[in-house]
């Protein structure tokens, strides 16, 4: 029953994180989310309006 | 019922690994962690299942995925060395059959370390790998943990979800792998992003941090005392308030006690009175037996080379009641001890060399997480949080693991050499960042400056 109980937690949890992986475009590349992030000003709090998006 | 639930979870992975085959990749890391081969009694024991996640993870990597920021680094290059170094003591090993048998699990778990870091050049990768290593050995601690409250667990007794006690289902070996993934646990919860974070990530993290403090009770194993003590101390660095820190894990200490069996206090006291142990007699018998044969072979053995280890030692033993008690000591004679300790293990199996190749393998990951901490410590972005405290969980694990190691054979461990490839991956991830970022150009007042577009051509040198 405990056996049970910790195989449908965690592989239920492993079976969501894998479906939500295939609609996130930053797992094969980090290009693009690099460039949002710089274009946000997230990255080292630069201003981001020197660096364009038309890199990514 | 149990063999088709788990068949049809890793068949759904392998499904959703035709849409992104890095899923392959995680695949082969939750079975190699968890082995449901062996947790399940029926067709499932029959397959091939690690070869066939494997085979899809390597195909997937070959043929399908981009290799853009893939890059071979130095700490590949070093276990490739260790790899070759014991596929070279297994052809000259004292027990040619007996090394086989060894052989045929460590080079698979060495070439997929080796392998792991090609595969995560992203950093959603790498959180991805990070959340399935720290769910599956959660699924086998979870499962302890509970165990442990019903039943109090006891040395050799506590079965997780497999009857055994083998491979990480050993019950120092799980103890200190429990241990030593708790700071990643945190990581997983705190910075996650595939399950941003919430309340619920938080109490899953306590839950499965609770769970992993437990295994060392259940499976009452010193080894686990001793890195409980060692994350207590290394979580000293992290913290804000390290008096009331230091306070209050003594007060939980104190608290915890009475409610410890009894057969747990008593072993954890022979830690600090190892004469009448035969176990720990043994241990320092075969590592000043290692040190000599290693003295007339300085290459090594070969895997198991222990077992042409015999000697005699008196140990010490107590008996009658504690008012009434006769101490004698009686000759004791052991054959084939095995090394009790991974740093004996490496030295004895593969000398010299394979000693030194394997903690410059482990003493630079130390160094590369050092490296990353001070560079990312000063920056304030929730990015180089991340980083940071990814880096800090990485290396608290390892060093958890490398004072557990010096009592435990598991210089081998498939999940410490995963731990080491998520290094070389975050390290070679923000080595390849730097690189690309614009190095920084002073701006004169008055002209402006055109910053350079960030490039990350594969060939670039490592940073």
């Amino acid at each position: 029953m405990i056996d049970y109980f910790t195989i449908a937690l965690t592989h239920g949890l492993i079976a969501v994180a894998a479906w939500r992986l295939l609609f996130r475009d930053d797992l094969d590349s980090d290009r693009e989310v690099d460039a949002t992030d710089e274009a946000h000003g997230r990255t080292a709090g630069k201003r981001a309006d020197k660096v364009g998006s038309d890199d990514a | 019922m149990l063999d088709l639930v788990l068949l049809a979870f890793i068949l759904g992975m392998l499904a959703l690994g035709l849409r992104r085959p890095f899923i392959w990749v995680l695949t082969y890391l939750y079975i190699d962690i968890v082995a449901p081969q062996k947790i399940g009694w029926g067709i499932i024991q029959a397959i091939p299942l690690s070869f066939i996640a494997f085979i899809a993870a390597f195909t997937g990597w070959a043929l399908f995925d981009s290799k853009e920021g893939s890059r071979f680094t130095f700490r590949q290059g070093l276990i490739l060395a260790l790899l070759l170094w014991c596929g070279w003591t297994t052809l000259n090993a004292d027990f040619p059959v007996d090394a086989l048998t060894k052989w045929d699990w460590v080079w698979k778990a060495l070439i997929f370390a080796i392998f792991l870091p090609l595969t995560l050049r992203t950093k959603l990768r790498i959180e991805a790998a990070a959340l399935v290593m720290a769910f599956s050995v959660g699924a086998i601690i979870i499962s302890g943990g509970i165990k442990t409250i019903l039943s109090g667990g006891g040395y050799g007794t506590l079965s997780s979800l497999v009857q055994s006690n083998e491979g990480l289902y050993e019950g120092s070996t799980l103890s200190m792998v429990a241990i030593s993934v708790i700071p990643l646990f945190l990581w997983v919860a705190r910075h996650g992003t595939i399950f941003p974070k919430s309340r619920w990530t938080i109490l899953f993290a306590a839950g499965l941090i609770f769970a992993a403090l437990l295994v060392p009770v259940g499976t009452q194993t010193r080894t686990g005392l001793v890195c409980i003590a060692v994350l207590g101390v290394l979580m000293l660095r992290s913290v804000k308030n390290r008096f009331l820190y230091a306070g209050l894990g003594a007060v939980a200490l104190m608290a915890a006690i009475p409610f410890l069996p009894q057969s747990f206090t008593e072993r954890m006291e022979t830690i600090s009175n190892p004469e009448g142990d035969e176990s720990a007699s043994t241990r320092l018998a075969v590592w000043q037996w290692t040190i000599d044969y290693v003295g007339e072979k300085p290459l090594g053995g070969g895997f198991d080379a222990f077992r042409g280890n015999s000697f005699t030692y008196r140990m010490r033993i107590e008996e009658g009641t504690q008012d009434n008690s006769r101490v004698r000591y009686e000759k004791v004679t052991d054959e084939g001890r095995a090394y009790h300790s991974s740093y004996f293990e490496v030295l004895g199996e593969q000398g010299w060399p394979g000693l030194v190749l394997w903690l410059w393998i482990h003493g630079l990951g130390l160094w590369q997480m050092e490296r990353i901490r001070r560079r990312m410590k000063a920056r304030e972005t929730p990015e180089e949080k991340r980083w940071y405290e990814l880096a800090t969980a990485l290396q608290h694990g390892q060093a958890i693991y490398l004072v557990g190691a010096l009592f435990v054979g598991i210089a081998y461990q498939p999940f410490v050499f995963y731990l080491v490839a998520l290094q070389i991956a975050l390290a070679s991830l923000l080595s390849r960042k730097t690189s690309a970022k614009p190095k920084f150009a002073p701006k004169r007042p008055g002209k402006k400056v055109t910053e350079p577009t960030a490039s990350s051509s594969p060939g670039e040198a490592p940073a």
